[in-house]
């Protein structure tokens, strides 16, 4: 007998937040949630996606060492980008995705930047310019991957935002 | 309305509420607390049985498989624990003498600090995990508190930033963030102790032009801000430069501990019926920064 859809999202999900952790814990620095948001935006209801979203965000808040704030701000500006894009651009076109990682590589070293001199931080700039290329780099591979890992049963079973 | 002005209505909110809850967090700490109880907690707990299975699989491999060098190791290590015996013969009775001599001169009995392990199950984690650091499995559930200090058999590690639950975040010494005030175990000149970043060499400041200090002093901790016991290895001095147009020397030093490579660190923790950390003054404003931080 098939699972129900609900279970195999909640399945499919958690399965996706345990490697993210997992990864995040490998490449530092870098968010692997990110495109999962996205994927979610794209196929699934907004209600899910706003939950998935708190979850992530309690998670990098929670395993980060800035003072709260970085997460918030990161998955909203990321869900503007996405929302101001689509006006522009076809909602699931690689070159989009490869925008919206490009964006977050710029995002990080600025968002991490002023987080830190409000908290009167010292962190290291390069350090941060060679993460924001790094999630550049990976962000259109994860959305890529996970975009062909997302069950089809999943992708009919809401309407897309 | 027109457009413009809704999106730029929307853009003001937006930051509006942002900023209220960050400055209601900083004054508060609920949303810190709040992420660290949930997010910090369920990393802790997603991670922990992925490291058991690793760490069970790494110790079958050398325990039972791969056992080259094992006997030169045994002879070894055979030999550096009569060398300890020895070391340690003499340090008693020198010890002993120690206090009996404080005893005569009426000090005050030293603090007493208890050690507890934890394994280390991260080290800098997440997009936002901005300092260096490492995440360890015991938090406020096993009476682990922020500020306490953390250290492995060879010397100091750095101090807890944040607790969860069951999970909780190590500043390591390393970090440009910290600063520990520090003395040389020889010659007893003090400074304050600063990291500069993975990597990169410690920074021993304020030491004056005329202190005593040798290249390859092991630096202890002092004991001055309140938060380090006396007397623990820190770091090891690795280049002494003279500067003509600076009050003090410019001290470069080495941890004793390679952070990367860590997987146990020790909690020490103020044994019952001692003075809390805060009783005793930071020793300058910069460690008061560091503690505060």
């Amino acid at each position: 007998m098939p699972l129900p859809n609900n279970v195999l999202a909640i399945l499919w999900w958690a399965a996706y937040t345990v490697i993210g952790v997992w990864a995040h814990r490998t490449l530092p620095g870098i968010d692997f949630f990110a495109p999962g948001l996205i994927l979610s935006l794209q196929e699934q209801s907004g209600g899910r996606t706003a939950l998935l979203a708190l979850v992530w965000m309690l998670l990098a808040e929670g395993t980060g060492s800035l003072p709260f704030g970085y997460g918030l701000a990161w998955y909203g500006l990321l869900a503007v980008m996405f929302f101001s894009g689509r006006w522009l651009f076809e909602a699931r076109s690689f070159l989009f995705m490869c925008l919206i990682g490009l964006g977050l590589g710029l995002l990080h070293p600025a968002l991490t930047l002023g987080l830190s001199s409000l908290a009167q931080l010292k962190v290291s700039l390069e350090r941060l310019v060679l993460e924001g290329a790094m999630q550049t780099a990976a962000f259109p591979l994860v959305w890529l991957a996970a975009d062909n890992l997302f069950p089809k049963r999943l992708r009919q079973d809401a309407r897309p935002l | 309305m027109t457009k413009p002005k809704k999106i730029a209505i929307i853009i003001v909110a937006g930051l509006f509420v942002y900023l209220s809850l960050y400055t209601w967090n900083l004054r508060t700490g609920h949303l810190d607390a709040l992420s660290s109880y949930t997010g910090l907690d369920i990393s802790g707990v997603v991670l922990r049985p992925g490291i058991w299975v690793s760490d069970k699989v790494s110790e079958f491999w050398h325990r039972y498989i791969y056992l080259v060098g094992l006997k030169q190791q045994n002879d070894a290590l055979r030999d550096e624990a009569s060398n300890l015996r020895r070391t340690n013969m003499l340090m008693q009775a020198r010890a002993a003498s120690a206090s009996r001599f404080e005893r005569l001169l009426g000090f005050e009995p030293p603090k007493h600090w208890t050690f507890s392990g934890m394994r280390v199950i991260g080290h800098r984690m997440g997009p936002a995990g901005a300092l260096a650091t490492l995440t360890v499995d015991k938090g406020t559930a096993s009476g682990v508190a922020a500020d306490m200090p953390v250290a492995s058999l060879g010397g100091v590690v750095g101090r807890i930033l944040r607790t969860g639950a069951g999970a909780s975040t190590v500043l390591l010494l390393t970090d440009p963030n910290s600063s520990i005030a520090v003395m040389g175990a020889q010659n007893r000149s003090p400074g304050m102790l600063a990291g500069q970043g993975y990597g990169k060499p410690l920074m021993l400041r304020y030491i004056n032009q005329n202190a005593v200090i040798d290249p390859d002093e092991i630096l202890l901790s002092s004991g001055l801000s309140g938060i380090y016991p006396k007397g623990l290895p820190v770091a090891r001095v690795t280049k002494i430069q003279r500067s003509d147009i600076s009050l003090f020397l410019t001290v470069q030093a080495e941890p004793l501990v390679d952070m990367a490579g860590l997987e146990e660190v020790l909690l020490l923790r103020r044994a019952p019926g001692q003075p809390d950390q805060a009783d005793t003054p930071p020793a300058s404003t910069e460690d008061a920064g560091a503690a505060a931080q």
